[in-house]
């Protein structure tokens, strides 16, 4: 048994390791490098130690804005994921009604996110958008850019509207994968609908949906462009979320050492959370 | 050659600096302090010691710990550090001085996961 050492193949990962080192590495360090220091600009930094850090773990307004975040991807999560796996369970199985489906379920996720904020802000205004005029002509007191309640359910129902498709899809395509002899056999043991939901469909999506679930908790604890352009953070705070408010500590303040402290205790909860996922999904892997 | 690697002081803001060896424009910007660049050497020092460790005893070492989880030591060094970062948040936090106490405490987390979890 001689076998050859080639170690050729990892000629072919630098691009990988190179594009990895100025997209992620290289700036990743650079923030760690920021959140010690104080910086007025003009590459003249001045050691701070752990203060930004003290300062975004005790301030209210970080606390503030993590809080509606928590809000926020909680409600998506909560309303999209019942949403999606009911759409999936009633779009048809076979004919032309299956294209149909898919294609008008995938619209709303090729639309470019700060598109979506500017149809869902015109869509919403109160006097001329379709939306606000009809629920002001229906006798509600509707305007999202002065009621914090309005704003916050004209994000989410943006959000609803952009990405339950995403949900649908991945139940959907779990749904088609699952053998008709599951069905057969429940028809035969006289199962009810709900019983085949419960003891059949659902187990059987278990995968995708800690996929469609760790989606959906990224795409909304990081959303920036939707609200951005929908609200840009108002009425007042009422719907500046993390990453608008870290913007706006980055590039309206210009705080770069705050605001690298606060990007990176944002990156370890997401790291975490992600983990905590991943670890879900391969405990799994490894038991069946 | 590596005056620039430190922080500079609130004396020195708004003054033009001699031009070091790390100064040039490609680098500077990236705000180096021997601070944050040991806290990376230390990163890259754990990787290449996980790395010697898998040449010698190849496999990972896999196993099922207290928390009832498939780990190997690759895991166990990620739980370690993540967990770290949460330690000195939290003592940061609570506390708010004499960090290297957390350090401390991450110290014999990072032993109790590599022993158990």
């Amino acid at each position: 048994m001689n076998k050859t050492l080639n170690q050729k193949a990892w000629l072919f990962v630098i691009p990988v390791f190179v594009l990895v080192a100025f997209n992620a590495a290289i700036p990743l360090m650079t923030v760690v490098n920021y959140s010690f220091q104080e910086t007025f600009g003009s590459n003249v930094f001045a050691w701070e130690g752990t203060r930004w850090f003290k300062e975004i773990l005790h301030s209210e307004r970080f606390h503030a804005s993590l809080g509606r975040q928590v809000i926020f991807t909680f409600i998506i999560l909560l309303i999209q994921l019942p949403l999606g796996i009911g759409i999936a369970l009633t779009m048809p199985k076979k004919g032309w009604g299956v294209p149909v489906c898919l294609i008008l379920m995938s619209m709303p996720l090729l639309i470019p996110w700060n598109v979506v904020g500017a149809m869902w802000n015109i869509f919403a205004l109160p006097e001329i958008g379709f939306l606000g005029n009809s629920l002001n002509s229906l006798g509600f007191d509707y305007n999202f850019t002065q009621q914090s309640g309005d704003a916050w359910f004209t994000t989410i129902l943006m959000d609803v509207w952009h990405w339950t498709s995403l949900v649908v899809l991945l139940s959907y395509a779990g749904l088609n994968s699952i053998q008709p002899a599951y069905y057969q056999a429940a028809e035969i043991d006289g199962a009810s609908r709900w019983d085949i939901f419960r003891y059949i469909e659902l187990p059987k999506m278990k995968k995708v949906l800690t996929l469609a679930i760790l989606l959906r908790f990224m795409d909304s604890f990081m959303i920036y462009t939707e609200p951005f352009v929908l609200t840009g953070g108002g009425p007042g705070n009422a719907t500046n979320f993390l990453s608008l408010d870290l913007v706006k500590m980055a590039l309206g303040q210009f705080d770069l050492g705050p605001a690298a402290a606060m990007s990176l205790i944002y990156f370890l909860i997401v790291l975490l959370i992600c983990w905590i996922f991943y670890t879900i999904m391969m405990k799994d892997e490894g038991r069946s | 050659m590596f005056t620039n690697l430190y922080a500079a002081t609130w004396g020195e803001v708004g003054k033009a600096k001699e031009k070091g060896f790390f100064d040039f424009d490609l680098f500077s910007w990236m705000a180096w302090t021997w601070q944050t660049a040991a806290f990376f050497i230390f990163i890259a020092l754990c990787i290449t010691v996980m790395f010697i460790w898998e040449k010698k005893v190849p496999g990972g070492s896999p196993r099922k710990g207290i928390l009832g989880l498939d780990t190997t030591r690759g895991d166990r060094l990620f739980v370690s550090l993540l967990g770290s970062a949460f330690i000195h948040l939290f003592w940061l936090a609570l506390v708010g001085s004499v960090l290297w106490v957390a350090t401390i405490i991450c110290l014999g987390y990072a032993i109790i996961v590599f022993r158990y979890v």
